[in-house]
């Protein structure tokens, strides 16, 4: 495995009687982008912003690029960029006055600073709005600027904290290309609770939820994972009696409906053959058979909710 | 120092491109150059009376004392009320306007953002004071004003203001609300600038305590040229203090959050 450039080890994190996080280890691994995925105060905000050194943790572990935050917070830091959720602009500077004073700050030499700022706006195509000022631009450029100023230094961990929020859709597609390129060059690690963009951007998948992570993997593992929890949709011409599918082996539970009837196979069990075979022998006429793959919704609504909460909202819903 | 000093100027210029800065140096030098001609007019006039009935029993009119002290007396009122105006952005308006994270997520302590922030400060309020000094500096050409009672009286405004910039930088960095900061910054300045009122330096310990704490006490000597330790270390105190202050309080909000 690659060598991991962000380590956190047990971080917790509580405001007052509150626990916000709560035991929480993650690695992040040098190139990768990892998706933080979760509800709205699940902690996600609050773990971006220990990363960036804006909290500190209340117990727990956290190393950037090997070097501990708290041990040498400005060492760490210099390897890390940050981009909260509105980007931390300074409305009366230009872009490349702004990205230069960042550049400086951060440690970047003066002989290599026009380059590092020409660089950084051309990756995220700010340079055909490099003199004007940041309160002038569009939201879409003030979303690349704070994109631009945490990369600008070439750090080796870059966080982006939902990133394309309150952005269009062409500006959300570039926003994602640019993101997918950061990675190889980068580490991220980005929050986001639309989950067709974690598709389109990471590499894996970390989900927390109340403060733990309750899933941490690839996307096509987390998927595989979940993958027992797929249901088969039959339709028939001339339906059979409930029992009489009920007592194939590994059917598990079984719903009729109007649009063709909802199997769901026992763990590790696959009916299939055997419900195409009595499905001939007993003519029943079979007309469509599709296994129905859980997508991530579902997958992310698994995780993030307990059973209870699920079964209310189906009850709120009904 | 490389950081501080990278924060510093870009503060310095950040003050310049706003218009308050400009309204401010503005108001500043008008109410100084009206100052300064009132007191020239008097001493004008007063010297004409003394020359035509003598001058007798009288202590004698001198430039540095009639005119320079009392108007960099004035002056140090008026800053009373504007550099807590100037400082209420200075940490404030970073968390309002939320460009906060870019300067607290880089590689600087919290000192380093506040000495920053400070020298920033003071650079610009020494553009300030070099206003205020012009009309003063203008009666060396038809006077002979005591050099080193106008510098110490200089000296005096110097350190005062340095106090007053960092109790407001103390106050901006307790709020998001720049207006807040502002109002504390000058409440702060206030009372210590009105503590001289109840206190008495030749009273009992209490009342000796409560005028040491002024700032009027110790800025009277450098009026009058006086340049003594004991003031010194007392303008340096309460700024170093102020600034202490001032990163406490960014420590305590990396815990608290």
């Amino acid at each position: 495995m690659a060598e991991t450039m962000i380590e956190i080890v047990d971080l917790t994190r509580t405001y007052g009687p509150l626990k916000a996080l709560d035991r929480i280890n993650l690695q992040v691994a040098r190139g990768q982008v990892m998706g933080f995925l979760g509800p709205n105060g699940a902690g996600k905000t609050t773990t971006m912003r220990i990363l960036a050194g804006l909290l500190s943790p209340s117990e727990g572990t956290v190393k950037v690029g090997g070097i501990d935050l708290i041990d040498q917070p400005n060492a760490a830091r210099a390897r890390l960029g940050y981009l909260p959720e509105s980007p931390p602009l300074y409305p009366e500077l230009t872009v490349r006055e702004y990205l230069t004073y960042l550049a400086q700050l951060r440690g970047v030499s003066a002989d290599r600073r026009k380059s590092a700022v020409d660089r950084a706006m051309e990756r995220c195509g700010l340079t055909h709005v490099a003199g004007r000022l940041l309160e002038n631009v569009s939201r879409g450029y003030k979303q690349r600027a704070g994109i631009a100023q945490a990369i600008v230094h070439g750090p080796d961990v870059v966080i982006l904290d939902e990133p394309t929020v309150g952005l269009d859709p062409i500006q959300i597609r570039e926003i994602r290309a640019l993101i997918r390129e950061l990675g190889g060059e980068h580490s991220v690690l980005l929050s986001t609770h639309i989950l067709p963009e974690v598709r389109m951007t990471c590499d894996r998948v970390a989900v927390i939820a109340k403060g733990k992570i309750v899933a941490e993997d690839s996307l096509d593992g987390l998927e595989a994972r979940f993958q027992h929890l797929a249901a088969l949709r039959v339709r028939w011409n001339a339906p059979p009696a409930l029992e009489a599918v009920r007592e194939i082996a590994g059917v598990g539970e079984v719903e009729p409906g109007a649009e063709g009837w909802l199997i769901t196979p026992k763990k590790g069990a696959d009916p299939t053959p055997e419900l195409v075979r009595r499905s001939v022998e007993q003519g029943w006429d079979l007309r469509e058979l599709t296994p129905t793959s859980r997508t991530l919704e579902e997958i992310f609504l698994n995780l993030t909710t307990t059973e209870a909460e699920q079964n209310g909202s189906a009850k709120e819903a009904a | 120092m490389n950081a501080i000093g990278t924060i510093a100027f870009r503060e310095w210029r950040t003050l310049f491109l706003s218009p308050l800065a400009w309204v401010l140096l503005a108001a500043m030098g008008g109410i100084n150059a009206y100052v300064h001609q009132v007191l020239l007019n008097e001493f004008l006039e007063n010297s004409m009376r003394m020359g035509m009935f003598g001058g007798a029993g009288v202590p004698p009119l001198s430039i540095s004392a009639d005119i320079i002290a009392p108007a960099l007396g004035n002056s140090a009122v008026i800053l009373l009320m504007l550099v807590p105006l100037m400082a209420m952005r200075l940490i404030a308006d970073e968390k309002r306007r939320e460009s906060w994270p870019a300067l607290a997520s880089s590689p600087v302590t919290p000192m380093q953002i506040i000495l920053g922030k400070y020298f920033g400060l003071m650079l610009f309020l020494l553009v300030v004071i070099g206003m205020v000094a012009l009309p003063p500096l203008t009666l060396f050409l038809f006077g002979k004003p005591d050099v080193g009672r106008v510098a110490a009286a200089f000296l005096g405004l110097i350190l005062m203001t340095s106090a007053f910039g960092a109790v407001g930088l103390a106050a901006s960095s307790m709020t998001k609300n720049p207006f807040v900061a502002a109002v504390a910054g000058f409440g702060a300045l206030l009372m210590l600038w009105i503590a001289a009122w109840m206190g008495d330096p030749s009273g009992g310990l209490l009342e000796r305590a409560v005028s040491y704490i002024s700032f009027v006490t110790h800025f009277e000597n450098f009026l009058k040229g006086v340049i003594s330790t004991g003031d010194l270390a007392y303008y340096l105190f309460i700024t170093a203090l102020a600034l202490l202050f001032a990163r406490q309080r960014l420590m305590a909000e990396r815990l608290s959050g």
